[in-house]
């Protein structure tokens, strides 16, 4: 055997390994880092944690890109929201975060060696995914956060429309559980 | 004494979990379920559920990102 496959043999083996990168973590680890990292983020950014809303400013610089202008849209008319998207990608801490997310997530199925490229398995998968993440990304706007940032942000910050939230998350839930066992099974 | 495929590769959570539930109610006591997945979440729930349950479960990791959930029907 060559002595890089004894190396990976080892590593695969190493009780360390198989705790830290291997197996998933509980989720109570999980549950506590969760909270811990979203008060530095709070602390760090003077912003709570969001992720969707990152979204609609991708999508506002790709149309921007692109010759239009978003100047004159509602969602973006605050001077808030235009110094954001005057400062640029670059200079936004929500997108680096989400970036960071995206190769964390990736980062973390490499070191378990669990990269899969999965097939698409049906027509029906195209078409759910499509109008789940219309409806959500769309929710999420009109909500003024998704699940992280109005939901969890929100419980975390102690305010009351994180609870509203969450009651109404509960409710479509429980629809589209059974939209799923309908369509799916 | 059966031995069931059930072929959940590409299906996200929850569906491997409920196709596994109603699999093993149509089952009789002492089949063998083998659920196919390549969802890491599905290796959490599945194993969990069934051995909440009290069945005697089984992971065996097949391949880079895909699993053999090996569940025995015992009650």
């Amino acid at each position: 055997m060559s002595t890089f496959k004894e190396t990976m043999l080892k590593i695969s083996n190493n009780d360390m390994y198989k705790k830290w990168l291997k197996t998933a973590w509980p989720y109570v680890t999980g549950a506590v880092l969760l909270s811990l990292f979203q008060i530095a983020t709070l602390a760090s950014t003077g912003n709570p944690w969001g992720v969707s809303g990152v979204f609609a400013n991708w999508g506002a610089w790709i149309y921007e890109a692109f010759g239009g202008s978003v100047a004159k849209w509602y969602y973006f008319s605050s001077d808030g929201a235009q110094a954001t998207l005057e400062n640029g990608f670059l200079n936004h801490a929500g997108s680096w975060r989400n970036i960071g997310i995206i190769l964390g997530a990736l980062l973390s199925v490499l070191f378990a060696s669990q990269l899969k490229i999965k097939k698409i398995k049906s027509k029906k998968q195209i078409i759910a995914a499509s109008l789940g993440g219309l409806l959500m990304g769309y929710g999420a706007r009109i909500a003024f956060g998704c699940n992280i940032g109005a939901l969890f942000s929100g419980i975390a910050s102690l305010s009351l429309s994180g609870w509203v939230f969450a009651i109404a998350m509960f409710g479509g839930a429980v629809v589209g559980s059974k939209l799923l066992v309908k369509f799916f099974m | 004494m059966q031995e069931i495929v059930i072929d959940c590769l590409g299906e996200a959570c929850p569906v491997p979990l409920v196709k596994a539930q109603n699999k093993l109610k149509e089952m009789n006591i002492g089949d063998i379920l083998i659920c196919q997945i390549d969802h890491s979440c599905a290796m959490k729930n599945l194993p969990e559920w069934a051995r909440t349950d009290g069945h005697n479960v089984e992971v065996d990791e097949v391949d880079d990102g895909e699993w053999e959930v090996v569940i025995e029907k015992v009650k």
